[in-house]
């Protein structure tokens, strides 16, 4: 049964949702540090605005600077946040002229801003606090000394003003993400709609049309539907192999009722009772022959329909084979022939296999060759190992047969042109079946000067801890 | 001492058997005078049993220096020294306070949610009806400045205005004053050759009108002035008809409170509906809100002054009329002009 496990959207969303949480976590983070520089900037610039009125507000008043504080610089340093303010003068040799807090400035802030503007984090009684610094030149009549302007102000607003930019940089990124998940959503439908139109097109298929499928997909699905169509095609021969196995069946079960039919027809008109007996006899071995046909289809069908789980166990196909030989050679068929057996190998031959299915491919290739073969013929069965595995074979020095039949003696009801014989043809059908369900391959050579040899390869067994040491 | 009345607060709450235990001191540093006040303390103390108050009355620049000076310190702090107060603000002596009133107080008459703007006063001149008699009262500044220029005879030693030095209320008026014109120092000037005197507080001033020892006050708080000419007829209040200042009290919770919670609700309720409420109809303080209807409310105010009114902006540009240098240099600029006319005399 087919077992549904997740789906195709719910797995590119997955797979979207993973790579957008792991770019956006990056992405999220180089926000983060470009709204708090951004932020930075724009209330530094405003330090900066406010030092430069300071600086605008400083004369000299004889030999000292004077500033008068002007408010604009105030309100520029409290900026729309409302941040406490800080402002102060120094002149030439680091006195304060004027303050309104006591933020220390190091000596070497002050050295760094005789150089050029500085800007700089500093925390007073647990209050984070951004200071600027920068020298300023003016000329008094009597003192040509530069004088130091310092401003500084919280830093709540660069708090805010960072949360804002990144909130509007996260609300951009999940409108982009949802976008994305809208448009993505769009393009697997556009993408899946070959799907939908291969299920439709299956489903609206009646239950006996095994021809291919014939519609324009893209590369993707090509494999999948060469496959159905494959499949369709073993489907149809397999079918079309059932309804000739019917046909060939009732065929087979027909000529033998015939001639039971006709046997005891002919018997019935007379009146002696020694051709009853003769014809009873006629109908006895008849009724043999055909239940055994019955038997033997019976069983290819079982093989044929038989379940694949059914387990499977290691077996010395050695002691199989020896049991087999010595079962039929003690029968009354194998009276006038030379049934014998090759010497085998000392070590066990494992397999992978049923033993049930194992005894009736050996009984049938006993079976064909000693109902195939005239009497007095040679018989010999053997099993060595080679690299690809293991090989089982059957030699006779029967008749043989034809190159160009050869090929068809294991399909069903063939009986390679022979009519000379009660049997069925359905001997190297089953063989041939039993070999393909243990993954071996049958092969049929020609003997020479003449009879037949039928191998039965199988694969190396793969229980590694079975195998001889 | 905090967390002890934190738990005695608690302790008071779940024994309602010993209430005598869930009263909480609170002392209110105040730059206001009692009597103005009165009412809405009156208000206070009946909405808040369970809190004792101690009301402090003093002069701003006194109420400046106990912010820092006082030990313990104060709950709270009021004072009408706007620079002063924003000065102690942008010093860190505040506390947030966060409640919903405190948050939707107009923008204009708070800063950094720590200082609350809650009256709303106009600053006005007075004088005396005997005034009215000899000459046409002043109106606006420049009736002021021509009436000293030219009635220097009858006004001399007869006119009154804050002292700069003595009063943090005074000296923020006469910066603010000078910043809408240069016209502001020929006024000084003026006042200093009619050997104006100059008074620590609007209720010299008012006092001195009602003696009758001046003739005309400059500067004065509107919301004494009003109150005083109710019940002194020969006192006339005049509201500057070019320009007039508005200040307001502010008050704010000290970092250290003692008693965080008491001056929570104190600052409450001088911002709630009840509390202004109170200085709309009982003090003439002039309610902030914009909801208050009453005879005192900055609405009312508005209609009948109009366009006119300049409030003192409750922002950090004041905090430079404390800054020392502008401080000093103003005042020797104010000493300059004040004494030009003798300087002039004696040459």
């Amino acid at each position: 049964m087919t077992q549904v496990v997740g789906s195709l959207k719910a797995r590119l969303a997955i797979w979207l949702l993973v790579m957008v949480s792991g770019l956006g976590a990056l992405l999220l983070m180089e926000a983060y540090g470009a709204s708090q520089r951004a932020a930075e900037r724009a209330f530094d610039s405003q330090l900066a605005a406010a030092a430069l009125t300071v600086a605008d507000a400083i004369q000299w008043e004889g030999r000292d600077p004077v500033v008068s504080i002007p408010l604009a610089a105030l309100q520029i340093l409290a900026t729309a946040h409302q941040e406490r303010v800080f402002y102060t003068v120094l002149d030439h040799d680091g006195r304060r002229i004027s303050d309104n807090l006591d933020i220390v400035i190091p000596e070497a802030d002050q050295a760094a801003a005789a150089d050029a503007p500085i800007w700089r984090d500093t925390t007073q009684a647990g209050t984070r606090w951004r200071l600027h610094g920068r020298e300023y030149d003016s000329a008094g009549w009597d003192i040509q000394d530069p004088v130091q302007i310092w401003v500084g102000h919280t830093t709540e607003g660069r708090r805010v003003l960072t949360h804002e930019l990144f909130e509007r940089a996260i609300l951009r990124f999940v409108a982009m993400v949802l976008l994305a998940a809208l448009l993505m959503l769009l393009a697997m439908r556009v993408a899946l709609t070959p799907m939908r139109q291969l299920r439709h097109r299956l489903r609206q298929r009646q239950a006996d049309d095994m021809r291919p499928l014939d519609m324009q997909v893209p590369e993707e699905l090509r494999e999948m539907v060469e496959a159905l169509d494959t499949l369709f095609s073993r489907q149809r021969k397999s079918r079309d192999n059932l309804l000739r196995f019917t046909a060939d069946a009732s065929h087979q079960l027909k000529t033998p009722l015939a001639g039971l039919q006709s046997t005891s027809e002919l018997a019935l008109q007379s009146h002696a009772p020694d051709v009853w007996y003769q014809a009873l006899v006629d109908v006895h071995e008849g009724a043999q022959r055909t239940s055994r046909l019955a038997g033997q289809l019976l069983s290819l069908a079982r093989l044929r329909h038989m379940e694949e789980a059914e387990e499977s166990q290691p077996l010395d196909l050695g002691a199989l084979l020896r049991d087999s030989v010595l079962e039929w050679a003690q029968r009354d068929m194998a009276a006038q022939h030379d049934l014998g057996l090759a010497e085998l190998p000392s070590e066990p031959m494992v397999v992978q296999g049923q033993a049930w299915a194992l005894r009736e491919l050996l009984g049938n290739l006993i079976d064909n060759a000693l109902r195939y073969t005239p009497p007095g013929s040679e018989i010999t069965l053997g099993l060595y190992a080679n690299d690809d595995g293991l090989v089982l074979y059957i030699d006779d020095n029967g008749p043989g047969v034809d190159a160009e039949v050869r090929h068809r003696l294991r399909q069903p009801f063939e009986r390679g042109g022979r009519q000379d014989t009660h049997g069925s043809g359905l001997g190297l059908a089953i063989v041939d079946n039993i070999a393909q369900r243990h993954a071996a391959t049958l092969e049929i050579k020609e003997r020479l000067p003449h009879g037949l040899r039928i191998e039965v390869h199988f694969p190396p067994s793969v229980q590694p801890s079975e195998e001889p040491a | 001492m905090q967390r002890v009345w934190v738990v005695a607060l608690l302790i008071g709450g779940s024994l309602a058997s010993l209430p005598s235990l869930a009263v909480t001191p609170l002392v209110v540093e105040a730059a206001l005078d009692r009597q103005v006040v009165a009412p809405l303390l009156a208000a206070f103390e009946q909405a808040h049993p369970g809190i004792e108050l101690s009301y402090r009355d003093r002069s701003t620049l006194e109420v400046d220096r106990l912010v820092v000076a006082a030990d313990p310190p104060p709950d709270v702090v009021i004072s009408s020294a706007m620079p002063w107060q924003m000065n102690r603000i942008n010093q860190g002596y505040a506390q947030r306070l966060d409640s919903e009133l405190a948050n939707e107080w107009p923008e204009w008459a708070k800063w950094r949610n720590e200082v609350f703007g809650f009256t709303f006063e106009p600053i006005v001149m007075a004088y005396r009806l005997d005034l009215a008699r000899h000459m046409l009262p002043p109106h606006t500044h420049a009736d002021l400045q021509r009436l000293l220029e030219t009635q220097r005879d009858t006004l001399q030693g007869r006119v009154t205005t804050y002292s700069p030095s003595e009063s943090g209320i005074g000296y923020t008026l006469f910066q603010q004053d000078a910043r809408y014109t240069e016209r502001f120092w020929d006024l000084v000037t003026a006042l200093g050759a009619n050997d104006a005197h100059l008074a620590p507080n609007t209720r010299t001033m008012l006092e001195g009108l009602s003696e009758g020892r001046y003739w005309l006050g400059y500067n004065l708080l509107g919301s004494y002035a009003m109150v005083w000419a109710q019940e002194h007829s020969e006192v006339i209040v005049q509201v500057p008809q070019d320009y007039a200042l508005v200040v307001m009290r502010t008050g704010f919770i000290h970092r250290d409170a003692p008693n965080p919670r008491a001056a929570q609700a104190f600052m409450n309720f001088l911002l709630s509906c009840d509390g202004q409420r109170v200085l709309a109809a009982q003090t003439p303080l002039f309610s902030v809100r914009p909801d208050i209807i009453g005879p005192y409310t900055a609405q009312r105010l508005r209609d009948q002054v109009g366009d006119r009114l300049y409030p003192i902006p409750l922002n950090a540009s004041v905090l430079a009329f404390v800054d020392p240098q502008r401080r000093q240099a103003f005042m020797a600029r104010w000493a300059r002009e004040f004494d030009r006319s003798w300087r002039e005399g004696d040459q």
